[in-house]
Order: C-alpha cells, then structure tokens, then sequence
C-alpha cells in the first residue's frame, strides 16, 4: 500500500495522501508538507470523513489547496494538493493504481514479470 | 465549393507523432531520423506515459510511438489509454525486450506496429509515414459545411473517422461514423454529443477523412438532425456573444463586491458568457441539503489552515454529477459527467 500510494505523493504539487477507513479510522497517511495540519486538525479528519458518506468522488478548491476525494473499497481516499497540481493526473493516477490495493498477489506477480522479462 | 488556403494545408498537412521513451538518446536519434520529414511531421516528446497522456490532451497528436517498460506508466497502460479515449490514434510500439507474448500482446491490444530495439531509425519512420497516410485516405476538403457532409455520409451509409480543423478557431476535432451512424466525437476533452455539437457549430472548416472507423462504442444518441439543430444554435450564441463581447469597465469590481451572494443567475450568467459551447449543465440552483456538507469542509478548511472554501465538484453516483458554489446559501449546478469539469470549477471557485 506504502508503495502504491507512495507513487501518487511523487506527483508534482502533492503534499500528501491519506486512506481512511469508511468509519473514519486512519489506514494510510504520508505527507510531504504541513498542510494536513495539526493535532487539532487531525483529530478532524474522522468527522470530516463521516460526512462524505454516500460520494464516491470529489474535488475540493480552497484559496491555497485542493483535496481530491475518492471512495476505494477500503475507504476514503484524501489526496491534499497544490492549487497547481495536475489534477486530472492525480485522478488517472487513481484509477490506475486503487485497483493494485484490491489486487495485491496480482501486482507482485506482474512487478515480477517486468523484473524478469523487460 | 473547394478553396485551399495555404495556413490550412498546413495545420493539416502537418502531423504531430508523439514519441515516448524513457531514454532521452532513443528520442533524440529518432528525432534526429525524422528532421528530413520536418515539412509534414512535427515530433513531441514525452518521459513516460502519464507525461504522454498529458501532450495527447494538449495537442491534436495523429500518431503515438512508445517504448514499454518506463517509469509510472508503462507503454501497455499508455496503449489501452490510447485505445480507450483516442481509438483514432494508432500506436507503434517499440521495445528494448521483446518476446513474442510481448508482440502479440501489444498487437491484439490495438497496437498498429511492433519494433524491437536495436532498429533502424529510417524503418521506423518509413512506418510512421505509411501509417499516417492512412489518416487521410479518403481524401481532403475545405470550406465545406460540416452538417451537409454528415448527411450526406449518413445517405451513404459509410464508415470513417473525419479530422476536422477550425482555422478561426484554431481548435481540431475528430467525428466516427460508422455505416452512416454517427458514433461519437471527440474535441478538448469532450466526447459524444457535446464533443459532436461543438464541432458541428464551427465556421470555415477543413476535413481530412480516413476510410475506417477504430471507434466501437456509440456514445452519440440523439438524431444526427437534433445534433445538427443544438450546433446551429451555438454557432447562433457565439456570433452574437461576438457581437456584445464588449465588457464594461468596473464589471470586475462588481462581480467582487458580491462575493459571498452567490445567485443561480450569476452562474448561470458566468456560464453563458466562458462556455458559449455549453458545457454539461443540467440545471442551476439552490438547495439547503447540501449546507451540512458545505458546513463540515469550512471546518476543516480552518483547521488546516487552506483559506475560503471556493467550490466542489461531488459525484455521488446519480446520473449527474454537482458543482457547489458557496455562499450565504449553496448555489448547485448540475453537470453531465463528461462535462470539463477542472475548468468548470475553477471558473465557478471565482464567484466566491
């Protein structure tokens, strides 16, 4: 998962990637900035997350941010970026990777095959 | 009917081949190779493939050349991207480790040709040339109306994919028909009827027609007479936004005084005026059921520090998606889900 979403913070204006849980619960959180804030702000993030239910995707434009909102099978995903970030990267970025933590014998298995045969 | 204009020929003449590879010497060898074709091909490059996703949406790219094992995407997702969102655009592949799983792979995905490395520059481009003549097999024409033709295609019942240029526009469009049946469109992002519409309302346009059609899916559903009555109505509203696209001083004074009054009819009115080609929008108005989530993101936008909440694009899985523009109450504007939606919001973050 580390890896995974590891290669979305490595897009330019990225500041960090968060996956919670549908109830709220922090699964993944790697952050390259401050932007996620403080204790204080961490602590409202679950709420946050409580009120998503039902969205399966968006986008958020602050004066200095924008978050980009994505419902996966194992939750939340909360990517916090630049307001010059690429976004429609970000998403494709998304939807090809999100199916690599569904799948993770499968990616093994082609990292595999890229070492061995390309 | 016919008149050529030398600036036309030219933007049509002139192919764009997009070359992706992680190996900077690869790419300058074969730009090297094909500076002898520089009057018909202009090369773009790319490191990988989420950078060559970016140039296809760009540019008007005829022709996409890549290696496959590069860094964050691979040349097999950059060939089932092509393939999905630009079936017109044919593929070779290149590769410094090829097996033949590996070649008939590439090729059963779509891909129009399959080189090994160490090859022969000049092969390569002998291929792209060929290829891309294909582009245009059916023959060219300029200043012709875009509807007639349609019709007449559709009388006809053929098959083609139609490149179409908009010198005053400068914007390039592509149309599938299949027996007649327009499929789909595609221009700056647009596909299906909205890609069609827009294409269809340009003035003084030039075509190039390929004999087949890679397009399969039918995304165009309304009557090709329905679409053609929707263009002539934009071509209607663009002449007479030219006409009053005179813009009064202070207008942007005024339009920052009301930050934080929000109407539907100042989005709609902000709509009309950046997207006379319409875009996607369904319906403008205000609804309180939204205010909790509207509530929420204010919160944590203070908690991180992110400054004023300005918009949001939410899809929550209903036949439409919504843009929330908010204010002392949320204005919502619902959008088709292929609707530009980066360009839609961020116009729309202006208002508040």
């Amino acid at each position: 998962m580390k890896e995974v979403l590891g290669r979305i913070l490595e897009t330019e204006d990225v500041y960090g990637v968060m996956l919670f849980s549908l109830q709220g619960a922090v699964i993944f959180r790697e952050e390259s900035s401050s932007f996620l804030g403080d204790r204080q702000a961490r602590e409202a993030w679950p709420r946050f997350v409580g009120a998503l239910q039902g969205l399966r995707e968006a986008d958020l434009i602050f004066d200095k941010i924008r978050l980009y909102i994505r419902r996966t099978d194992l939750g939340y995903l909360i990517i916090v970026m630049g307001l010059f970030a690429p976004a429609a990267m970000v998403r494709m970025s998304c939807d090809m990777l999100l199916p690599l933590l569904r799948q993770p014998t499968k990616s093994k298995w082609l990292r595999k095959l890229f070492k061995k045969e390309f | 009917m016919i008149a050529k204009t030398e600036d036309v020929m030219e933007r049509i003449t002139v192919k764009k081949v997009l070359i992706v590879d992680d190996d900077s010497a690869i790419i300058q060898t074969v730009k090297e190779a094909l500076i002898r074709y520089d009057d018909t091909l202009v090369v773009l490059t790319a490191g990988d493939g989420l950078e060559a996703v970016d140039r296809l949406k760009e540019q008007t790219v005829s022709i996409v050349v890549t290696d496959l094992k590069m860094p964050r995407m691979d040349g097999f997702s950059l060939l089932t991207h092509v393939m999905a969102y630009y079936p017109d655009i044919p593929v070779i592949i290149i590769t410094g480790f090829s097996t033949l799983a590996m070649e008939q792979a590439a090729l059963e995905n779509g891909a129009v040709g399959y080189i090994p490395k160490p090859f022969m520059v000049k092969d390569l481009a002998e291929k792209i040339i060929a290829t891309l003549k294909r582009e245009s097999d059916g023959g060219t024409l300029h200043s012709i109306s875009s509807g007639m033709f349609l019709q007449l295609l559709e009388m006809e019942e053929k098959s083609c994919t139609i490149r179409v240029v908009s010198k005053p526009l400068g914007k390039q469009g592509v149309l599938f028909l299949n027996r007649g049946d327009l499929l789909d469109a595609r221009v700056n992002g647009l596909r299906g009827e909205e890609a069609a519409c827009e294409i269809l309302s340009w003035d003084e346009i030039s075509l190039s027609i390929q004999n087949s059609c890679r397009q399969k899916e039918k995304c165009v559903h309304r009557p090709l007479q329905a679409i053609l009555f929707e263009a002539a109505l934009r071509k209607d509203n663009r002449r007479s936004q030219v006409k009053g696209s005179s813009v009064k001083e202070g207008e942007e004074d005024s339009r920052s005084d009301r930050k934080g009054r929000v109407s539907p009819e100042e989005v709609k009115g902000v709509l009309t005026e950046r997207f006379p080609e319409g875009a996607g929008v369904e319906d403008i108005y205000q609804d309180e059921a939204w205010d909790g989530l509207v509530e929420e993101v204010r919160r944590l936008a203070g908690f991180m520090k992110a400054g004023d909440f300005k918009a949001a694009y939410v899809d929550r899985g209903d036949d439409y998606a919504f843009i929330l523009v908010p204010g002392e109450r949320v204005t919502v504007v619902s959008v088709s889900h292929k609707c530009p939606r980066d360009r839609l919001v961020e116009t729309l973050s202006e208002l508040s």
